[in-house]
């Protein structure tokens, strides 16, 4: 049967069309559009070798973002391992170690491929250019973010009629004003330091170079999930001193990265596949029929 | 160095979504595009012959249907007027002559009454009522193609006196049943049309030759017949 | 008391408002115990949930900072969707495979599940934290592309209108509308290709939101392929439902609510549905398996949480297996119905391991997750409210019972005028190149 010069150049017509879109999106550009453009994520390394356990970064952190004040003077605190709340975005925890009590504030990790923000349906929680993670309104109150949180951060108001999600936002509005982080600026026994996180790495190596013996040889946070904004120094192994130390090097969207890539890719497929099915069962339903209607 | 700048694994997430909803409309046009060339076949053999449906289209007022595809059209003081239905014409195709029985002599319901010739084989009809013929259509003797044109108006057979009218009536389908009854020989036909699509000849003249011989070339009698119930 | 739908006729607005009005009143006893008992659970429920907006999340529900999701997603959405695959699954049977033995449950399946999808969203709503802010991810209020939540929401809402316009033929039957009838029946089968594609993506979504939960949840439940098993089990889970419903809903019912013909022919279909379970789950246990081997954590199996795991893959996955075989090999329609039941339970109990029990296995009992009674209550609101939906319209959709005399007409004309075409297709193309195609095709 021969096919007329129209049909011809519809069918050549749909299938320019169908490929034209693939032309349009040729890759190069679009990876260079996932990486911010030549702005390195601003960090905080901890020295919890340094740290006093004053708790001077958790007042400035309330009083940086309206949050109810803490007792600091209150000693009992450290009885326990509290964790961050809704209400305390930075806290300092005590431990008692191999090599004596070891204080380690703890806070939001800011990674660098966070889980929550590749949880959030909304983006309300955003990676920002400076490097800290924040919340915005937008939210749902889904707490999602939550569930895919590798260090259990962000805390959510449950006993509020507008509950927002609270974390540490590591003083973004404090950042875009060229301000360092309140608790970094606050801390008298220089434990926190603020800078590039590239730089924040060199630092710390040095100082295990420098002090061979005094530190645990590990820098938690350069690739504990990825990577985190929040780097860490330690006299004592990690698991001591509260910290999670299975999380693995994988950056956490990683984990849904798969089944988010077979997405389109099934969308694609399937109803190409049921239309398919469907159209045969059609034609044999009716060589049936008609078999019953002959007989 | 790794890690120091943000990579969004996501980054084109959003444009392949995008694509992928463009594709799935891309794609049901694309399954329609591919059925429609044969669609345009059909409409154009849809302009040369008549809407198939129309073939087995009944005028359902005041008419009364026999099996055997003729119709009883009663016309008060037991007068009937009596002619072949639009399917049995174009079951049979071109008529070369009809034999009608002499006015005056009697048919009775159910038993054959008149003939239609058709090349060199002659077919039976079955008459709807009992009676005494009156009058017959002496204008389709001289042409008998015209059939076709008006089979429930013009087309008309003959005129019967039926003293049995009413009884009669009480035997043939009218109203939703013959609609019903026109439905099954529909659904009958298409089904053999299909299975001896095959045999069809080239020269495209489907209805102009009847439908019968569609069928079967050789034995399209055998087929009127059993439509007929003639056989 | 006794009338049939078949009967209505609508042609002006009057005319509907008067058909609602006597379609509004309840048809049976109102005072039965069934109904004192689950309305006086809405009523409560309904004021807990006006509490639970005024007051917030936390005055109504246990969940903490460490259980961030309750039983209204672990249970109510995670379960409910679970038990709503029967409607893609037998969708796909009857549209896509034109299985027509299994036509009379259709719309049993689609209802339930286009129920279950509109009353689980709603339970959504009421575990959203900032609930006002529902439609962001829809309206745009930022695309949160990347997130598997934003695909699920996605999902939801348009597998809520492809089950809506899959069952919109009952409620055009019910209505009389013939022309709009025509119009959604002609909607279906793309309606079914879409919703089975839907159904696939976020049944294996809802899996793929734990993904990120690593090391929350306990290795013998965490993999990565939760979302193959999330879908698979679906699939059993569904059916199972399916079972339990018509099974229910062909004994309960009264007798006009139902068609002879389709309760007779369900003993047969449970029996072939039962098949289908088995042969789905004999799929599912060695998926399992192939998980806990690829995992390695088999030396977990002897521990606390090792037991609960056998428990699940065993008693009630594996047993109600054997069940449903034995009643298919049997032809016995009992030993499937209790399987149908042993089955739900086990789905239930899969999919609060993955949000409740299994999440953060380790903390010791004071800080685990126990819901308030509140939040049963409303949960047990939620469901019951969604019975009541589902039989005020079986009594009065026809659902269980034969679409009317028209619909059937309706649909068979569309049959014929479908063959007509294709017959019309084929003299066309004998014409159009000499009869050979035909015989093409027949070869």
């Amino acid at each position: 049967m021969g096919i007329d010069r129209r049909t011809f150049l519809k069918c050549l017509g749909t299938g320019v069309a169908l490929a034209a879109p693939g032309c349009f999106s040729l890759p190069g550009k679009l990876e260079a559009a996932g990486v911010a453009a030549n702005k390195e994520f601003m960090g905080v390394l901890v020295d919890t070798t340094r740290c006093v356990g004053c708790r001077s970064c958790e007042l400035a952190c309330a009083e940086a973002h309206n949050l109810p004040v803490p007792d600091v003077g209150d000693a009992s605190a450290f009885e326990k391992v509290r964790d961050t709340s809704e209400k305390q975005w930075t806290l300092v925890n005590r431990y008692k170690t191999e090599k004596g009590e070891i204080f380690a504030k703890k806070q939001c990790m800011h990674c660098n491929q966070p889980g929550c923000v590749a949880a959030c349906p909304v983006k309300a929680m955003e990676k920002r250019e400076e490097g800290p993670v924040t919340w915005d309104t937008n939210c749902m109150g889904c707490r999602y973010c939550m569930v895919s949180c590798p260090f259990d951060i962000p805390k959510f108001e449950h006993h509020s009629a507008a509950p927002k999600l609270q974390k540490c936002n590591l003083c973004w509005e404090r950042l875009q004003k060229g301000e360092k982080p309140a608790c970094v600026e606050a801390c008298p026994a220089e434990a926190l330091t603020f800078g590039a996180r590239r730089n924040l790495i060199e630092e710390a190596n040095r100082r295990i170079y420098k002090n061979s013996g005094e530190y645990a040889s590990h820098i938690y946070g350069e690739h504990e999930a990825g990577g985190t904004g929040y780097l860490y120094l330690s006299s004592v192994p990690f698991e001591q001193i509260g910290f999670r130390t299975d999380l693995g090097t994988t950056a956490y969207p990683e984990y849904t990265k798969g089944f988010l890539y077979s997405v389109p890719v099934i969308l694609l497929l399937w109803p190409a596949f049921l239309s398919g099915v469907s159209a045969i069962t059609k034609r044999k339903d009716k060589v049936r029929s008609e078999e019953g209607g002959k007989r | 160095m790794d890690g120091f700048t943000y990579v969004d694994i996501f980054a084109t997430k959003g444009i392949e979504y995008l694509l992928v909803i463009s594709g799935l409309l891309f794609f049901a046009y694309f399954w329609r595009f591919l059925s429609r060339p044969a669609v345009a076949v059909y409409r154009e053999y849809a302009n040369v012959f008549p809407a198939i449906s129309d073939w087995f289209h009944l005028p359902l007022e005041g008419m009364y249907f026999h099996q055997g595809h003729s119709w009883a059209k009663p016309e008060g003081d037991n007068v009937v007027r009596v002619g072949i239905d639009d399917f049995a014409q174009k079951l049979v195709g071109k008529i070369d002559a009809i034999k009608l029985p002499q006015v005056g002599s009697q048919v009775s319901q159910g038993e054959k009454a008149w003939s239609l010739q058709v090349g060199s084989k002659s077919i039976d009809m079955l008459s709807p009522v009992d009676g005494k013929i009156l009058d017959i259509n002496e204008s389709l003797l001289n042409s008998p193609e015209s059939i076709g044109k008006d089979p429930y108006g013009q087309s008309w057979l003959m005129k019967v006196q039926a003293p049995r009218v009413s009884a009669n009536l009480k035997n043939l389908l009218s109203g939703g049943l013959a609609r019903k009854w026109m439905e099954e020989v529909r659904e009958k036909l298409l089904a053999r049309m299909n299975y001896n699509l095959g045999a069809v000849s080239q020269d495209g003249g489907v209805p102009v030759d009847g439908i019968a011989k569609n069928i079967d070339r050789e034995r399209w009698d055998e087929i009127v017949r059993e439509f007929l119930l003639v056989s | 008391m006794n009338r049939t739908t078949t009967a209505v006729q609508i042609s002006s607005l009057k005319d509907f408002l008067v058909f609602m009005r006597s379609e509004l009143k309840p048809k049976g006893k109102i005072l039965t115990p069934f109904n004192v008992i689950t309305g006086s659970v809405i009523l409560l429920g309904a004021v807990l949930i006006l509490y639970r907006f005024f007051m917030g999340l936390g005055s109504v529900v246990h969940s903490s900072s460490e259980y961030p999701w309750g039983i209204w997603i672990g249970f109510i959405v995670m379960v409910g969707v679970a038990f709503a695959g029967g409607a893609y699954v037998t969708a796909f049977i009857v549209y896509v495979l034109r299985g027509e033995k299994y036509h009379s449950i259709v719309r049993m399946a689609v209802l339930n599940g286009f129920l279950a999808y509109v009353f689980y969203a709603g339970a959504i709503l009421l575990d959203l934290g900032r609930w006002w802010n529902i439609a962001n991810p829809l309206i745009g209020n930022r695309f949160g592309v990347n997130s598997v939540l934003f695909l699920v929401a996605w999902h939801f809402l348009l597998y809520m209108l492809a089950q809506l316009v899959e069952i919109s033929p009952a409620f055009a039957e019910w209505l009389g509308l013939k022309k709009a009838r025509k119009f959604l029946a002609s909607l279906t089968l793309g309606a079914v290709i879409a919703g089975v594609t839907l159904s696939t993506l976020h049944q294996s979504g809802l899996g793929a939101l734990f993904l990120m939960a690593k090391w929350k949840i306990h290795p013998l439940w965490y993999t990565e392929f939760i979302p193959l098993l999330f879908f698979v089990s679906s699939i059993y889970a569904g059916l199972s439902v399916v079972i339990f419903i018509g099974t229910v809903s062909f004994r309960v019912f009264e007798k006009d609510r139902i068609d002879e013909e389709y309760r007779r022919s369900w003993d047969d279909i449970i029996i072939d549905l039962g098949n289908a379970c088995a042969i789905t789950m004999f799929v599912y246990f060695f998926l399992q398996i192939l998980v806990l081997v690829h995992g390695k954590h088999w030396s977990l199996l002897n521990t606390g949480m090792g037991y609960w795991y056998l428990t699940e893959l065993i008693g009630l996955l594996l047993i109600p297996g054997f069940l449903f075989s034995w009643g298919v090999k049997s032809g016995n329609p009992a030993p499937i119905r209790i399987a149908a039941v042993l089955t739900m339970i086990g789905v239930i109990i899969n999919r609060v391991d993955y949000s409740i029990i299994a999440y953060k296995w380790y903390l010791p009992l004071s800080e685990r997750y126990i819901p308030s009674w509140m939040e049963v209550v409303i949960t047990l609101a939620i469901v019951f409210t969604m019975v009541w939906v589902f039989i005020w319209i079986v009594n009065r959709v026809p659902i269980l019972k034969k679409p009317p005399q028209w619909a059937i007409e309706q649909e068979q004309e569309e049959e014929s005028v479908e063959r007509a075409v294709a017959l019309g297709l084929q003299l066309g193309l004998t014409m159009a190149d000499g009869g050979s195609s035909i015989d093409k095709e027949k070869k």
